[in-house]
């Protein structure tokens, strides 16, 4: 693939390094990244990968922008809001560089579609703001033989690391299971909207240097980034023989979607009340037999104290199985927390625990402030 | 006592703070001492069999843990890694 006059003007900074070259920009021409996930990591590695130059550049997001997504994902403006992310951000990357290719996938990413999604591309760039695509993606990624540059976000903290097939230990190495859950996500947690500039350009950087053959990949190397401290860290890890997908004896042969991805869309596991009903539940209390629900706010501390139900108690996810036994085991129980996610993973907790009437605030206090008192403050 | 850097999820359990100090000759000794000044936080990483759970990692310096009865030398820094899952 040899590069146009406008070409060589346009890739001229890349051309006068050594390590890169008319041979490196031509190799960058051919290449094909996919890069999962349009959001504050997927918006620098996007722009930054078409700037550079790679021929083929795929963005798979079904999401839709936010207005709350601009103080951090710089793909989009304030006239994106509302159009669709995929086709979005391939205007905006096309309009970067029209000498690439911008493949729009607006699906969501899953196990009956990720092996041929994924298998069209050289290299994954993995930006996904959801545990449960990060383990699908790091599969398929293995079972597939193709490199994967990984990174996540979390209010101050940033970590990323590379997997390059039959090189070094994948993302299932480093954790072996999903804390769905556990781990709460931007939405739920904040996020610095600079923090996922700075991964997403690192994201960016691995994947070129993946693609030219130059450099140290961040093989077998976990890098931390704190923004507060401003420091970054490097750790070493290893291969593990009883991994689940790339270890000696895999369990992990094909791919299936994890029960938690299919959260939105398949009907939950526990009873859920909605946000009406539990209002007539809270106001019945005292007033008859009816016993009133224990209210257990299974949020963060942090997220409890800007605002919570009156009388309901907080029990961060994290800790509800130690302190399961504060739970009353015949009288009923809800479990609220922001959008209705952590709080069906406490009603499998505790029921698993024997507490026997659990049920949950469908919607979570996302919903509650939208149809009952909006007043709360909902972090 | 030695230095303990705690990842962005578990710092509801310090006041905000990513920078601890924590005493121990062993990983769980350190453990125990944290649990100690920072109640609850032991159980978000360590399991109930005291296995280091799955979403958790832990490093004596660069070397990562493989078994909480790994001696802690005084001047080595503990690092608490967590999964995080927002991109
Ligand atoms: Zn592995």
């Amino acid at each position: 693939m040899t590069l146009s006059a406008a070409e060589r003007e346009r890739y001229s900074r890349h051309l006068l390094l050594p390590e890169i070259g008319a041979a490196g920009q031509e190799r960058l021409k051919a290449a094909r990244v996919l890069v999962v996930g349009a959001g504050g990591l997927g918006s620098p590695a996007s722009l930054y990968l078409a700037a550079a130059g790679v021929g083929t550049l795929g963005i798979v997001d079904h999401d839709r922008v936010d207005l709350s997504n601009l103080q951090r994902q710089l793909l989009f403006d304030t006239t994106s809001v509302g159009a669709g992310k995929a086709v979005s951000a391939q205007a905006r990357l096309q309009a970067l560089n029209n000498e690439i290719n911008v493949v729009a996938h607006a699906v969501e990413l899953r196990a009956a579609n990720a092996l041929e999604l994924l298998g069209g591309y050289d290299c994954i760039v993995d930006g996904s703001d959801r545990l449960d695509t990060r383990y699908l993606v790091n599969d398929a990624c293995v079972l597939l033989g193709r490199p994967l540059v990984s990174a996540a976000i979390h209010r101050f903290e940033g970590q990323a690391m590379t997997y390059l097939p039959g090189q070094g230990p994948c993302y299932r190495c480093l954790f072996p299971e999903s804390a769905a859950g556990v781990a709460p996500n931007c939405a739920e947690a904040g996020v610095l909207g600079v923090l996922p500039g700075m991964m997403g350009a690192l994201q960016a950087t691995e994947a070129i240097k993946l693609l030219l053959n130059i450099g140290a990949p961040l093989v077998g190397r976990l890098m931390t980034y704190d923004a507060l401290a401003m420091e970054w860290h490097e750790f070493r890890f290893r291969r593990r023989e009883d991994c689940a997908v790339c270890g000696v004896a895999p369990t992990i042969t094909t791919l299936a979607d994890s029960a938690a991805s299919c959260a939105a869309d398949v009907p939950a596991r526990w009873p859920r009340v909605n946000a009406g009903e539990l209002r007539q539940l809270l106001g019945a209390a005292g007033s008859g037999p009816q016993a009133a629900p224990t209210i257990v706010d299974v949020r963060e501390v942090h997220e409890f104290q800007a605002g919570h139900l009156d009388g309901s108690v907080n029990i961060p996810l994290g800790d509800l199985s130690r302190r399961v036994g504060e739970l009353p085991t015949q009288a009923p129980v809800v479990f609220v927390c922001r959008s209705g996610r952590r709080s069906q993973t406490a009603c499998e907790l505790s029921a698993r625990a024997g507490v026997q009437r659990v049920a949950d605030l469908e919607g979570g206090l996302l919903a509650w402030a939208a149809t009952v008192d909006s007043s709360i403050k909902v972090a | 006592m030695n230095t303990v850097r705690v990842p962005s999820p578990l710092r509801d359990y310090t006041a905000g703070v990513g920078k601890i100090n924590a005493k121990g000759t062993t990983v769980s000794e350190i453990l125990t001492d944290i649990e100690r000044k920072h109640q609850g936080m032991r159980f978000r990483m360590i399991d109930e069999q005291d296995r280091i759970r799955p979403h958790i990692r832990i490093f004596i310096n660069q070397r990562e843990v493989q078994s909480l009865g790994e001696a802690v030398a005084p001047r080595d820094e503990i690092h608490l890694i967590c999964a995080l899952s927002g991109g």
